[in-house]
C-alpha cells in the first residue's frame, strides 16, 4: 500500500466500445474522475446503462480504458494490475452460485486463493459467515439456498478474502427487504473495521440507507458527487408534496412532476408546502408534504423531467 | 507472482472444480464409467472373442480422459464466464495459467476412478504390466492436454455463443471424438484408411496404447509420426489460444 494514497482515485477515465459488425462506438464512461477515502463507503448511482459497471470492471482490472487511469491504494489499474488485484475483491453484478458447492466452500477456497494458509482461511471464512448471517447454514449446498442466501454466499466468499478495497456492483439487486437489511449491516460493518467499499446500485434507499459519500452518474458522466446532504442541496427545492387527484392550476405554485392520477410538486420553502397543502384540503383532494427525497434529486439530476416539469 | 503460488492455485482451483462432484455427486462418476463401458458391452455380446474386450478397454480408458476433457475445457470455461466467477476471479492475485490448469486438471481428477477400474481390468486380462505403463500413461496425459487445449480454443473463438449452445457442442464434441474413430476397434478395420487415426487425437492414442500393449505392430518411426503429431496439435491449440484469449479485456 503506497503511503498518502486514498482508497480508489480515478482521473479522466474514459471508455469507448466500438462495434466490430457497424463500426459505430459508444463512449460508455466519458472523463469520470472520482476519489474515495479510505474507510469510507461511496456509492455510484446511477439509471442502467449509466457506465457504473463498466467503471467498476476498469478499476477492478478487467477491463482497459481507452483513456485515463485509476489507482487503488496508489497502485495504476493500467500499470499494476498485479498489485490492485492483491488489494480489491469484488462481487460482479448477477453473480451466480455454483450449485454444488457451500456457502463455506464460498468463504474458505476463495480465502485460499488469495494466499492464506489452511488455518487462516478458516477463520476468515467463519467471520465472513457470521457478519453475512450464513454461520448456521454453512454446509448447505447453495442449489437449496434462498436467492438472498446464495447473494451473501457470495459476498461471504470477498469479506473473507480481507481485501483492502471491496468493490460490488448491485449486490442487493433482486433480494427482498430483510435479506437486502442483512446484506447492508455486513456492508456497515465492515466500514467499522476500516474497510473501504465502492458499491454500484440504482436504489435510491440503498444509496440513502448505507453511503458515506455517493456519485450520481448519468450516461457516463459524474453529475453530482459528495454527502447526501450536499447532493441535496443542489437542487434550490427542500420539499414535495405528493396530491392524489386533479388540481388546476398546479404549476402555478412550482415545479410538478405527474404521475398518473398523482401529481408531485417541488417546493422551496416549508410555507409553501403548508399553503399548497392547505389549498389542496379545500379542493377535498388528498395530500402530504415531506422534504425531498434523494430520488427527486435523481431524477432532476439525470434529466427525469422535461422542460414543462412533467416526467 | 512466483511460480509456487500459480501451482498451489492451479491445485486449489483443480480441487474446486472436482471435489464438489466426488463428494456430492458420485454418480456422475459412475455414468462417467458407463458412458466410457457402453461399447464394451455391444463389443462383449456381439464378438467372437480374440482381443477384442482389450480393444474395448483401450478404447475405455481414452474416453474416460478425452471426453471429460474437452466437455470441461468448453462448459467450465462457459459456465464460469455465464455466473460470473471468472470476473470475481480475474480480480483476483490469480494467475490466468492457474485458472486454466485447474480447469484442465479437474476433469483428469474425475476420471482417475474408471481409469483405475479399466485399467484394472486389462492388467487382470495380463496385457497390461508396468513397463507397459510407463508408456501408457503419459499417452493418456497428452490425449487429456490435446483434448483440454481444443475445448479451451473452443470456447474461447466462440466466447460469444451461449453456454447451452457450447454445452451441446461439447456433448457433440465428445461423442464424436470417442464413438466414430478407431478408438474402441482397431484402426486395422480401416483399411488403406487407417491414416485418418493419426490425426485424430483420440484414436491417435488409441492407435499407439495397442502399439504399446502389442495389439498393433507399428514401426519406431511411425511412433514418433504419432507421438510428434499429438504433440504439435496441442502446441497448435496453446498458439491458438493465446492469440485470442484475454485475461483483461481491453
Amino acid at each position: 500500500m503506497r503511503m498518502e494514497a486514498g482508497a480508489v482515485k480515478s482521473v479522466g477515465l474514459r471508455k469507448v466500445y466500438q462495434s466490430k459488425h457497424s463500426g459505430e462506438s459508444v463512449e460508455a464512461l466519458k472523463g469520470v474522475s472520482i476519489d474515495v477515502d479510505k474507510g469510507e463507503l461511496f456509492t455510484l448511482l446511477g439509471p442502467n446503462g449509466a457506465g457504473k459497471t463498466t467503471f467498476l470492471r476498469i478499476i477492478s482490472t478487467q477491463l482497459l480504458p481507452s483513456d485515463g487511469d485509476a489507482q487503488i491504494l496508489g497502485y495504476s489499474v493500467v500499470n499494476e494490475p498485479e498489485e490492485v488485484r492483491k488489494h480489491i475483491a469484488v462481487v460482479p453484478q448477477d453473480v451466480a452460485t455454483y450449485n454444488n458447492f457451500t456457502p463455506w466452500e464460498y468463504g474458505y477456497y476463495f480465502a485460499r486463493l488469495r494466499g492464506m494458509n489452511s488455518v487462516e482461511a478458516k477463520k476468515k471464512a467463519e467471520e465472513a459467515l457470521k457478519a453475512v448471517d450464513l454461520w448456521d447454514l454453512r454446509n448447505r449446498i447453495c442449489q437449496t439456498l434462498s436467492g438472498g442466501e446464495k447473494r451473501r454466499a457470495i459476498i461471504a466468499s470477498v469479506l473473507s478474502s480481507d481485501a483492502d478495497v471491496l468493490m460490488l456492483d448491485e449486490p442487493t439487486s433482486g433480494l427482498d427487504a430483510v435479506a437486502r437489511r442483512g446484506v447492508w449491516s455486513a456492508l456497515r460493518e465492515l466500514i467499522g473495521k476500516g474497510k473501504t467499499i465502492l458499491l454500484t446500485t440504482h436504489m435510491m434507499e440503498e444509496a440513502e440507507m448505507i453511503s458515506d459519500r455517493l456519485a450520481i452518474v448519468n450516461r457516463g458522466s459524474v453529475v453530482a458527487c459528495g454527502r447526501l446532504d450536499e447532493i441535496k442541496a443542489l437542487v434550490k427545492e427542500r420539499f414535495r408534496v405528493v396530491i392524489n387527484g386533479e388540481f388546476k392550476g398546479l404549476s402555478s405554485y412550482g415545479e410538478t412532476a405527474k404521475l398518473g392520477d398523482r401529481n408531485i410538486v417541488y417546493l422551496k420553502t416549508q410555507d409553501e408546502a403548508i399553503d399548497l397543502l392547505k389549498d389542496s384540503l379545500k379542493m377535498n383532494l388528498r395530500a402530504e408534504a415531506s422534504p425531498v427525497t434523494l430520488e427527486d434529486v435523481f431524477v432532476k439530476l439525470v434529466g427525469g423531467l422535461n422542460n414543462n416539469g412533467n416526467q | 507472482m512466483g511460480i509456487n503460488k500459480i501451482l498451489k492455485d492451479t491445485l486449489i482451483i483443480a480441487w474446486i472444480k472436482s471435489y464438489p462432484d466426488f463428494r456430492r455427486n458420485p454418480l456422475m462418476l459412475l455414468l462417467l464409467a458407463m458412458i466410457s463401458a457402453i461399447p464394451l458391452f455391444f463389443m462383449l455380446m456381439f464378438s467372437s472373442g480374440g482381443n477384442v474386450i482389450v480393444h474395448g478397454l483401450i478404447g475405455a480408458m481414452v474416453s474416460s480422459v478425452a471426453f471429460a476433457a474437452v466437455m470441461s475445457g468448453i462448459q467450465d470455461i462457459s459456465w464460469d464466464r455465464y455466473v460470473k466467477i471468472r470476473e470475481m476471479i480475474v480480480a483476483m492475485p490469480v494467475h490466468p495459467a492457474s485458472y486454466a490448469l485447474g480447469i484442465a486438471l479437474a476433469p483428469l481428477l474425475i476420471s482417475i476412478p474408471s481409469l483405475v477400474l479399466f485399467g484394472a481390468i486389462t492388467a487382470y486380462l495380463g496385457f497390461l504390466n508396468v513397463e507397459r505403463l510407463l508408456w501408457i500413461v503419459p499417452a493418456l496425459l497428452t490425449v487429456w492436454a490435446a483434448m483440454s487445449t481444443m475445448g479451451f480454443m473452443i470456447s474461447t473463438y466462440l466466447f460469444k455463443a451461449s453456454p447451452m449452445l457450447l454445452n451441446n457442442l461439447s456433448n457433440l464434441l465428445g461423442i464424436g471424438f470417442i464413438f466414430i474413430p478407431p478408438v474402441y476397434f482397431s484402426e486395422a478395420q480401416l483399411g488403406s484408411l487407417s491414416w485418418i487415426s493419426i490425426i485424430i487425437p483420440t484414436s491417435n492414442v488409441a492407435g499407439l496404447i495397442r502399439s504399446y500393449l502389442g495389439l498393433l505392430p507399428l514401426s519406431t518411426e511411425t511412433l514418433i509420426i504419432r507421438w510428434t503429431v499429438l504433440i504439435a496439435m496441442t502446441l497448435a491449440f496453446i498458439v491458438l489460444i493465446s492469440l485470442k484469449s484475454k485475461w483483461r479485456e481491453n
